[in-house]
């Protein structure tokens, strides 16, 4: 199966690992990885800013740039649910946004293809720790992914994984938000910092890299000594 | 009190809810609590999803025809001898308002919680001409008491007020001199508040739901002042925004069984009144004159547009009780009496970009609004839209259009793209310190003034992926 | 009752009419056929022992407490509830209900008071004074634990609203399973030309509120006890 491998603006250049990750963990799945070179910012922060016209001519950028590619798999639920946004920015009916639905449907979140498109819930993994999930609000709430990435931590072994309380309640990421609003977004963080501490987890596991850069983030600062893992890595751990 | 409640610049008002222990604490033991019930609620039927989508199909299918509801439902109740007087503007609406209680000689006028009468500053409006104004929903009379503090939520309140706040409130303005047990205050206010019901003149209510095809009125109420107020004064005077009908009693059913759960997770609340016209005459109690208010006051200006959908509300307040936003800033921080979620996407529209335009950036997107909204409004996705008008009315920040559209630029070019990316770590290097960026400049600040930035990979995935895939070719 | 007066519709709908794409208001709007209708599964097949069973559990939510009796016992059940609720001064709705279930004998020996339509000042006042009010249900909603009361001329509005306590008489037959059933009915009165009542109060237990501190206080504005009595039918 050809995977042509969505890596995210962020995960390009801020986390090269986690694509490493993925690209080891699809093969050992037996996928083939492609990446595509031409694929730059799904455009997101400019669709949440309101400036659609930017965001659509990225958009269209990203449609030719996956346009060969069999199954389309993003390291981010909310990269991926922005895919999932194109059709709307053109014209009801228009050739582009045939071409945006086309890219929709077979572009899936990293979790999500494992579980509902090779059909595996043991990757093998193997990590020893006490951990605990974030589930990104984009990644649940609007791209619907919610079981699979407990189904496949479930079967990592060696993994303690430890209910995180107040899960559902948003990191403050939030794109432009957390810089805009950034006392806000200070204040949520920090709530979500200590949800983690009253776990007592070594690891914060979680399937979406902005989020994790924002509670990483505070969690750098306020110096609390928990590690902030990509879900990509855990599942790619082979318990060295 | 108008629909602005402060006069101060957004950036104080969330500094001053941020630094407001005692009301954080209040608003996240409330919400808890309320977004524990409505989950209940919702999930013992099984099947909530179908109600959400019977309540958004409802309400929409009503406001589509709400040309058609309205002239019915004014009909029906003039049918019934009561009066209908359709608003355009706020001052319309209070002028008919205070020639009803000036023909009616007026003194004292009990009123039950109603947000469009703060909308049009009702109460102002009378006491301008000699009336008192009650009101006499527990939460809204603390507020009236404590010098008309703003309310910050639209189901209860008083959110923002611990019990000795209160209780101070009521010995210094009442001459209280118990305790704060809240039975103590609730039972002072009651005894209080019970000779006003029985010597007002006027009863005036606010609208849940008016039922088009009987021409009837439904108030929704826990306390039962909603029912004092339709049940002892002589004249009854009902003011409703225009979007809050239903066609027939069928989906009055729905909504309310919605409202009920999503509100506060009751399967009812204590009291739900259907009020039919004036009393009969044969019958002893109830209003001898029943006059219908319908306002418009900048609503219409919302249909037909990609807004539509905000009129579909029933203002039961789930969204703003699971908004993390909320939770941290509290209900004055909005500036506006309809906060939260909710309060982001309408008061820009009901006052204005001007007086509202932070309102829709003061959400993480985090679209917990739109999960829980009873009728399915897309509030995050609203809140969006606002932020488009705002970019294409050019009020965002000339900084902040250049970067969207170089960024639009970078993400469609792929070598530019590639140049910035590439550069990335070389000019983020003279701030970087072992491993992380803790002082950042420009944008980058605010974000460093909480949290540690990462160091852009000097080898980014695309180089790592690009050097494997030449070593690959080489050993094959 | 001569109709009321209407002020300002037309240019006020006529406005709404040009952003809503409506025609006019003489063509009437069909409404679609809702999707789905989840109202209609709630309860489904439950049987009246259900229902009452159901309602019962619900009063333990909505601070209610619940008897059960049968008509025989109604009045000794009646005058327990007195003992229980320390009443000194009771106010009923004019039903033909109190006598035909044998009951309004001993609410006269009790020098209650009968709703007097006659007389709004001394109907309201009595009530006011009252330690308890009484009515009968007219249609009961188990699912919530509501009693629907169609108010007609001679029940009164303030019987269940002023006095201290308020006691609801419920005939099993009365109970239906949510409000979804009370709706229909009055539904086909509206389609039917029927004068629906003036006041439809769906009441469920006593009045309560959580405006301080989302506490809950049971009795604000209205009554601050509530007892539902369910009589087995004859």
């Amino acid at each position: 199966m050809k995977v042509s491998l969505f890596i995210t603006c962020l995960g390009d250049v801020f986390n090269a690992d986690t694509g490493v990750h993925t690209v080891e963990l699809l093969e050992r799945l037996g996928c083939e990885i492609d990446f595509p070179r031409a694929q730059t910012c799904c455009g997101q922060p400019a669709f949440n800013s309101g400036y659609h016209k930017e965001a659509a001519e990225a958009a269209k950028h990203m449609i030719e740039a996956f346009e060969h590619a069999e199954y389309v798999v993003g390291i981010s639920g909310s990269c991926v649910y922005m895919v999932h946004e194109y059709e709307g920015l053109f014209e009801e009916g228009s050739e582009w946004q045939i071409r945006a639905r086309a890219l929709k449907e077979k572009t899936y979140e990293l979790t999500e293809f494992i579980v509902d498109v090779l059909g595996i819930e043991d990757v093998g993994a193997e990590y020893n720790g006490v951990a605990t999930y974030h589930t990104s609000c984009h990644m649940t709430r609007l791209l619907g992914v919610k079981e699979a990435p407990f189904k496949l931590l479930r079967n990592v072994k060696g993994l303690q994984l430890i209910d995180l309380p107040n899960r559902s309640d948003c990191c403050g990421f939030g794109g432009t938000f957390a810089v805009k609003m950034n006392d806000i977004s200070e204040q949520m963080v920090d709530e979500k910092v200590n949800h983690i501490k009253e776990t007592e987890a070594d690891t914060l596991i979680g399937a979406d890299g902005s989020c994790l850069m924002n509670i990483g983030g505070r969690l750098s600062r306020r110096e609390v000594p928990v590690k902030v893992m990509h879900i990509a890595e855990i599942l790619n751990a082979r318990g060295e | 009190m108008p629909m602005q409640i402060s006069e101060q610049g957004f950036k104080n008002r969330v500094e001053q809810g941020i630094e407001d222990d005692f009301m954080r604490g209040a608003v996240r033991s409330a919400q808890e609590r309320l977004q524990t019930n409505r989950a209940i609620a919702a999930e013992e039927l099984g099947d909530w999803e179908d109600w959400r989508t019977l309540g958004q199909e409802i309400r929409s299918h009503t406001i589509e025809h709400l040309d058609y509801y309205l002239h019915l439902l004014s009909e029906n109740v003039s049918k019934l001898g009561g009066h209908v007087f359709f608003a355009e503007t706020a001052e319309e609406a209070n002028q008919y308002i205070k020639d009803v209680a000036q023909k009616k000689n007026a003194k004292k006028i009990a009123k039950s919680k109603s947000m469009v009468t703060e909308e049009i500053s009702m109460n102002q409006a009378l006491e301008e001409i000699g009336c008192e104004v009650i009101e006499t929903d527990l939460g809204e009379y603390i507020l009236q008491i404590d010098d008309h503090d703003p309310p910050s939520h639209i189901v209860a309140p008083a959110l923002h007020k611990n019990k000795s706040q209160i209780r101070d409130v009521f010995e210094e303005k009442l001459g209280y001199e118990n305790t704060d047990k809240p039975e103590e205050l609730a039972l002072f206010a009651r005894e209080k508040l019970r000779q006003e019901f029985l010597e007002a003149d006027i009863g005036i209510t606010g609208c849940n739901f008016a039922v088009a095809e009987s021409g009837s009125i439904a108030l929704v109420t826990n306390e039962g002042n909603a029912r004092m107020v339709s049940a002892l004064p002589k004249t009854q005077i009902t003011v409703m925004g225009m979007e809050r009908i239903v066609p027939g009693w069928e989906e009055l059913d729905i909504v309310v069984s919605l409202l009920t759960r999503a509100a506060v997770g009751q399967k009812l609340t204590s009291y739900i009144t259907a009020l039919t016209g004036p009393k009969l005459e044969e019958e002893a109690d109830g209003p001898e004159e029943f006059h219908l208010v319908i306002v418009d006051n900048g609503r219409s200006n919302i249909l037909g547009t990609e807004f539509q959908e905000a009129l579909h509300c029933i203002r039961c307040a789930a969204c703003i009780n699971v908004c993390p936003v909320y939770r941290h800033v509290g209900g004055h921080a909005y500036g506006s009496i309809y906060p939260g979620p909710i309060g982001a996407v309408l008061s820009p529209l009901l006052g204005g970009y001007d007086d509202y335009e932070e309102l829709p950036y003061a959400s993480s997107l985090c679209g917990a609004c739109t999960e829980v909204c009873p009728v399915k409004i897309p509030l995050h996705e609203q809140l969006i839209m606002h932020r488009k008008n705002m970019a294409e009315e050019k009020r965002t920040l000339l900084a902040e259009r250049l970067v969207m559209q170089s960024f639009g630029k970078a993400a469609e070019s792929p070598a530019l793209f590639n140049t910035a990316t590439k550069m990335a770590p070389f000019l983020t290097a003279p701030l970087s310190k072992e491993g992380k960026i803790s002082k950042g400049i420009g944008p980058l600040k605010n974000w460093t003034d909480s949290r540690d930035f990462p160091e852009p990979n000097r080898e980014r995935f695309r180089d790592w992926f690009d050097k494997r895939e030449r070593r690959k070719s080489k050993n094959a | 009752m001569p109709k009321g007066e209407i002020y300002n519709r037309d240019s006020f709908l006529a406005n709404i009419r040009v952003k809503v794409g409506g025609i006019s208001p003489e063509i009437p709007v069909e409404k679609p056929n809702w999707s789905v209708s989840p109202q209609r599964n709630v309860l489904r097949g439950a049987s009246q022992d259900e229902l009452v069973q159901l309602l019962s559990d619900q009063c333990t939510q909505i601070h209610t407490d619940f008897f059960i009796t049968t008509v025989d016992d109604l009045p000794s059940k009646l005058i327990e509830v007195f003992g229980f609720y320390e009443a000194e001064s009771i106010v009923y709705s004019d039903d033909s209900r109190f006598s035909d279930y044998g009951i309004e004998q001993y609410l006269i020996e009790k020098k209650a008071f009968k709703w007097d339509n006659e007389s709004r000042e001394k109907s309201i006042e009595q009530s006011e004074k009252a330690d308890i009010g009484i009515t009968f249900s007219d249609i009961t909603l188990a699912e919530s634990g509501t009693v629907v009361l169609l108010n007609n001329p001679g029940q009164g509005r303030s019987v269940s609203l002023l006095p201290e306590k308020y006691i609801a008489i419920i005939p099993k037959s009365s109970i239906v399973k949510r409000m979804t059933q009370a709706t229909d009915i009055i539904n086909q009165q509206v389609k039917n030309n029927e004068t629906i009542a003036s006041s439809v109060n769906f009441i469920t237990g006593p009045s309560n509120s959580a405006d301080i501190e989302m506490n809950l206080v049971v009795g604000v504005h209205g009554p601050v006890r509530a007892a539902y009595i369910v009589i087995e039918d004859r």
